[in-house]
């Protein structure tokens, strides 16, 4: 076990809105969606990845002489991110924290020594850890290393997933859970596809089979003006949740454009301005054509 | 919804910037002018008793509770028999500083200057203490921002909790006077030891007349206001008052209004005595509650009309101002007066202690907003839910109060001072974070030590960088030292002088204020003063506890110490030449140093390479300073407590390693460096509490900043709840909030006529945003925000 090592974006220690209580989310890196409007981009992929800070950027030029690549100050030009192969040298000489990676290769026991320090805090708040991503199941030996660890400890586990995985190699994990929140991005398998770059009908087929685990369910939907705010998609969803889930629940997370200093760090595209986020009237609306559904709205803010 | 009377009173308070009255310096001046010859106690008793006989006696617009220090409604008085230079030198200005500016007129200074001051000439504390000073340590201590004391010579030293279970609700002035007599009667003419008891008992026979006095003169003030009133309700109201003056503090009180009116007076009395800090209400939810219980049983008052009292009580508290210099203000910044009262925790036999009034204390200042009484609350692990919610969401409105303390610490504080369990159990706050006991004398704010000027002086051949003057001792150039081990033995050896120096300036100040200073009124509220004889001043009171020097600046000398360590000596990476250079230059060209600097491990954020440099500091701090011996012979104590001390100990330092340029602020309590907690609140609860605060029984204080979004949901409170649970368990004694926005701040920098009542905590207590100084403000919207994501 010792030497499980996984990919993982920056942990989140003081997380209070993935599950009860004060929490760690732990982010896998590596996802099998590729969402338009992710707040993550650091963890499409699980290769490491080093972002450039401009605005920290003092123009020492520390990292030019470090490079192997030969690359300059600026990393994010199209070349620049062509070439570098994330060595992390610059990072190393860099004094202002302008460089920094954003994936991290982590031992299992690694991680379990920043759960470990926050441990008290969950016992006090009645929360504890919460995995998350890009995708937790992507890597799912590393995975379930740590959730038996953790679930022997009696930490009270949650887990944000996108749904896409292949569920009998998951359950095992899943059923260690205390709270699953799965993502309905769109009810279109269509629509679905064109922004999130797969379909949707793997994740609606696990959530059917995420019922049968008798663990509660929390169906999350980014609300994005432009994609899938509309009250029919909303609609469609709910009625979706009513009929499949036990204990049917929807928790809207309005959409946020706070990644978008990530994609400039990483010289990436930031997301399409046709996304924006839904006021506090149309959630409130949005709430009440899920609830005539006979669905529950939850929260975690 | 406050009621018209508390939201008009209220509205004064904010509204009107405090004027200053000589009348009581005017009736203490001629009192002594009376009594050249007499015995210090007595005189001073005279003067008390002539004050209560001759004080202005005001009812001011709606008044339910009595009784002020002068003539205005917000009003500051003035102690020349403790200091008068200062107020020469700086009354011109009053009006204009920057901190804590306060109303005088000019006729009112040409007749202090005339009628007043000269009387004192050679004859105040102030004086006495810096002619008796040895040169050495005056430099050091006198007004240099290094290590301070001046509220310990230039003020009385307050810092006492009057003893109302014990003595003065069972028995009233006038049962103390009784008592008094008998114990004269027993005295012996031929006893040497009785003599000085014999001017005791006097003292205190003239003071409880005196509050006796005053108390009758608002009685027949009332009668008079009511006979003139023309609405029937106030006319009630103003004999109803008549007869409660008339009642007490003379006699026990018999209902809640009889009590709260009680406790006025005598805080009245703590004023007028001494014009102190840190004079407490201390554990009024407990004291208070068997006339609370009575009351409602018996239908003589309801919820609405007590909750009234205890707002109108909380704005007596507010209107009158602790008059101080501009460099004490710096310390002690936005008129705060220290009086601590404190709700929750545990009975003395160990039960939990919340009662209703406990719940109301906290709804009065959530309410009427005034940034005195300095609220604390005592948690236990099995404090109420309830309770601790309602904590939670007065933290979440920004108020910046309570101030949150961990029962079980206070309670081993206490212990480790040498108190009996149940006292330790009853205890309660004193000024800001202090964990005190009524039946106590002590000073609880004797120095306050700068630490970061140690190390300036290690790293400068023992000069101050900004003066350019030898303050400290002698070392060798900072780029002779072999390794880090030798950095730090000339830090210590710094650091042992200043704490030397402090004990020099506090045995001073100390028997200073047993030969001119004897305190008979605030003496006669302590029971064991009264059985004793003996003044506070002469270790009457039940406990005598060692004086406190608070330390500033631990996070930033630990930040400091780790720079050199990493980048000097381990990594190598710059040479100490270099990096005194840049300081030297305040870091004018070394931009790239001064970040590296920055991302070496900061305190605060768990990390045990810094923290563990923190916690040395911490432990030697307490082993060095209790080997000293106070004048009693009791040891001294630390404290890494708050108060506004961070600024002005920063103003006078240069760059630091650290990254921290010159001049900014240091750091406060077991707090980070403002803007360094980079991780979370955990994290920076995880450092503090590596500091063992126990043994640090003058107090240790983390302030945090908390984005107001997380807390303005009732889940948000029950997970700052939750953590607040967490940080003691750990072994955290104390912690506040601020969560106002960062923007709201702003915005109040910029209009600050609409953010007249908006409170933030400064540190240890919480005052008005727009009664800071810009650099105060300025360094509370730098104190990192924890947000999560």
């Amino acid at each position: 076990m010792k030497l499980l090592k996984g990919d993982f974006l920056e942990l989140q220690n003081f997380s209070v809105n993935d599950g009860d209580g004060i929490r760690t989310t732990v982010f896998f890196a590596g996802c099998p969606l590729m969402c338009e409007w992710c707040a993550n981009p650091e963890g499409f992929t699980s290769a490491p990845k080093i972002a450039y800070y401009e605005d920290l950027c003092v123009k020492c030029g520390a990292c030019v002489p470090v490079c192997p690549q030969n690359i300059g100050i600026d990393l994010n030009s199209m070349e620049a991110r062509g070439a570098c192969n994330a060595c992390g040298e610059c990072v190393k000489a860099c004094e202002t924290g302008a460089r920094r990676p954003l994936v991290h290769s982590y031992t299992v026991e690694e991680v379990l020594k920043i759960i470990e320090r926050q441990a008290i805090f969950y016992r006090y708040s009645k929360g504890g850890v919460t995995f998350s991503g890009g995708e937790a199941t992507r890597q799912v030996s590393v995975l379930k290393a740590l959730v038996d660890v953790l679930y022997d400890q009696g930490i009270s586990l949650s887990i944000e997933t996108s749904g896409y995985f292949q569920f009998e190699k998951v359950a095992p994990i899943l059923q260690k859970m205390d709270l699953i929140f799965v993502d309905i991005k769109h009810m279109d398998a269509q629509i679905h596809f064109d922004y999130t770059g797969v379909s949707n009908q793997m994740i609606l087929d696990n959530i059917v089979k995420m019922n049968t685990l008798k663990i509660p369910v929390v169906i999350r939907i980014p609300v994005i003006n432009g994609v899938n705010a509309d009250v029919e998609n909303i609609r469609q969803t709910a009625i979706f949740v009513k009929k499949t889930l036990d204990l049917p629940q929807i928790e809207l997370l309005p959409y946020h454009a706070f990644g978008n200093e990530k994609y400039r760090a990483l010289g990436m595209k930031t997301p399409s301005e046709h996304f924006s986020s839904p006021d506090a009237d149309q959630i409130t609306a949005l709430e009440e054509v899920i609830r005539a559904e006979g669905v529950h709205i939850v929260s975690y803010k | 919804m406050l009621t018209e009377r508390i939201e008009n009173a209220r509205q004064q308070y904010i509204n009107n910037k405090p004027s200053i009255s000589y009348d009581r310096a005017k009736i203490w001046t001629e009192s002594h002018m009376k009594t050249e010859g007499e015995a210090v106690p007595i005189r001073r008793a005279k003067a008390f008793r002539d004050t209560c006989e001759e004080l202005t006696v005001n009812i001011f617009e709606g008044e339910l509770i009595v009784g002020a220090v002068g003539e205005h409604r917000r009003c500051g008085i003035l102690t020349p028999e403790f200091s008068w230079t200062w107020v020469d030198r700086e009354m011109d200005n009053f009006s204009n500083r920057v901190q804590d500016p306060y109303v005088i007129t000019t006729s009112q200074k040409s007749y202090i200057r005339k009628h007043i001051f000269p009387y004192w000439k050679g004859k105040s504390l102030e004086e006495a203490f810096l002619s008796q000073l040895p040169k050495e340590t005056a430099k050091v201590v006198v007004d240099t921002g290094f290590v301070d004391n001046d509220s310990k010579w230039r003020q009385a030293v307050g810092e006492i909790t009057p003893d109302y279970e014990g003595v003065l609700f069972k028995k009233g002035f006038g049962g103390i006077i009784e008592d008094a007599k008998i114990a004269l009667s027993k005295l012996s003419r031929t006893d040497a030891e009785d003599l000085k008891k014999r001017e005791f008992y006097e003292s205190i026979i003239l003071t409880s007349q005196g509050i006796i006095r005053l108390a009758e003169r608002y009685s027949e003030k009332a009668k008079e206001v009511a006979a003139r009133e023309s609405s029937k309700t106030r006319c009630a109201e103003l004999i109803k008052i008549s007869e409660v003056c008339a009642k007490v503090p003379k006699n026990p009180p018999s209902t809640f209004y009889e009590a709260i009116q009680f406790v006025w007076f005598t805080q009245l009395g703590g004023i007028l005595s001494e014009n102190p800090l840190a004079l407490n209400p201390g554990r009024f939810d407990q004291y208070m509650y068997p006339y609370y219980r009575t009351d409602i049983d018996n239908g003589i008052m309801t919820d609405n009309e007590i909750q009234e009292l205890i707002e109108s009580y909380w704005l007596k508290l507010s209107e009158w101002v602790w008059t101080i210099s501009a460099n004490t203000a710096e310390f002690f910044a936005g008129y705060n007066q220290f009086q601590n009262l404190t709700v929750g925790g545990k009975t003395r036999e160990g039960k939990d202690a919340t009662n209703e009034l406990s719940y109301m204390c906290l709804r009065a200042t959530e309410r009427v907003k005034t940034h005195q009484p300095g609220l604390s609350v005592r948690i236990h692990q099995d404090c109420p839910k309830s309770f601790l919610d309602e904590v939670t969401h007065l933290v979440s409105k920004g108020t910046g109060f309570p101030a949150i303390h961990n029962d079980t610490v206070g309670y081993q504080m206490l212990l480790n001072a040498g108190y009996e369990p149940d006292d330790a159990r009853d205890w309660s706050n004193c000024g800001c974070v202090v964990p005190h006991f009524r039946k106590t004398s002590e000073w609880t704010s004797a120095v306050n030590i700068n630490f970061t000027a140690a190390l300036e002086f290690a790293l400068n051949e023992g000069k101050s960088r900004l003066l350019g003057e030898t303050i400290g001792l002698d070392e060798k150039k900072p780029h002779q030292f072999l390794d880090y081990e030798e950095v730090e033995v000339a830090f210590y050896k710094q650091f042992d002088y200043l704490i030397e120096q402090s004990v020099i300036a506090t045995l001073l100040a100390q028997k200073l204020h047993k030969e001119m200073v004897p305190r008979p009124f605030l003496s006669s509220c302590m029971e064991e003063c009264l059985v004793s004889g003996k003044d506070l001043v002469d270790c009457g009171a039940k406990y005598n506890i060692g004086p406190v020097l608070t330390g500033i600046g631990l996070a930033v000398t630990a930040n400091s110490l780790a720079v050199i360590k990493k980048l000097v000596f381990e990594e190598q990476s710059v040479s100490m030449k270099t990096l005194m250079h840049a300081i030297e230059v305040n870091w004018e060209g070394y931009e790239t140093l001064r970040q590296q600097a920055i991302n070496v491990p900061k305190y605060g954020n768990d990390d045990d390479y810094v923290d563990d440099i923190a916690r040395k500091i911490a432990n030697y701090y307490y082993k060095t300073c209790h080997q000293y011996k106070d004048i009693n012979g009791n040891a001294f104590n630390t404290a890494f407590m708050g108060i506004s001390n961070y600024l002005p100990t920063g103003k006078v330092l240069g760059a630091t390693p650290c990254g921290r340029k010159a001049k900014e602020p240091l750091s406060e309590g077991v707090s980070p460096v403002a803007g360094s907690d980079t991780s979370t609140p955990l994290s920076a609860m995880r450092s503090a509490a590596k500091i063992n605060q126990d043994v640090h029984s003058g107090g240790t204080l983390l302030n945090l900043r908390l984005n107001e979004e997380l807390v303005n949901t009732k889940r948000g409170q029950s997970n700052l709840g939750a953590m607040i649970q967490t940080f003691f368990a750990l072994g955290g004694f104390h912690v506040q909030f601020n969560t106002i926005s960062t923007e709201t701040l702003l915005e109040a920098q910029e209009k600050p006529e609409q953010y007249k009542d908006l409170l933030v905590r400064v540190a240890g207590y919480s005052t008005q945003f727009v009664n800071l100084s810009k650099s105060m403000q300025d360094a509370i919207i730098a104190r990192t925000a924890h947000k999560t994501y």
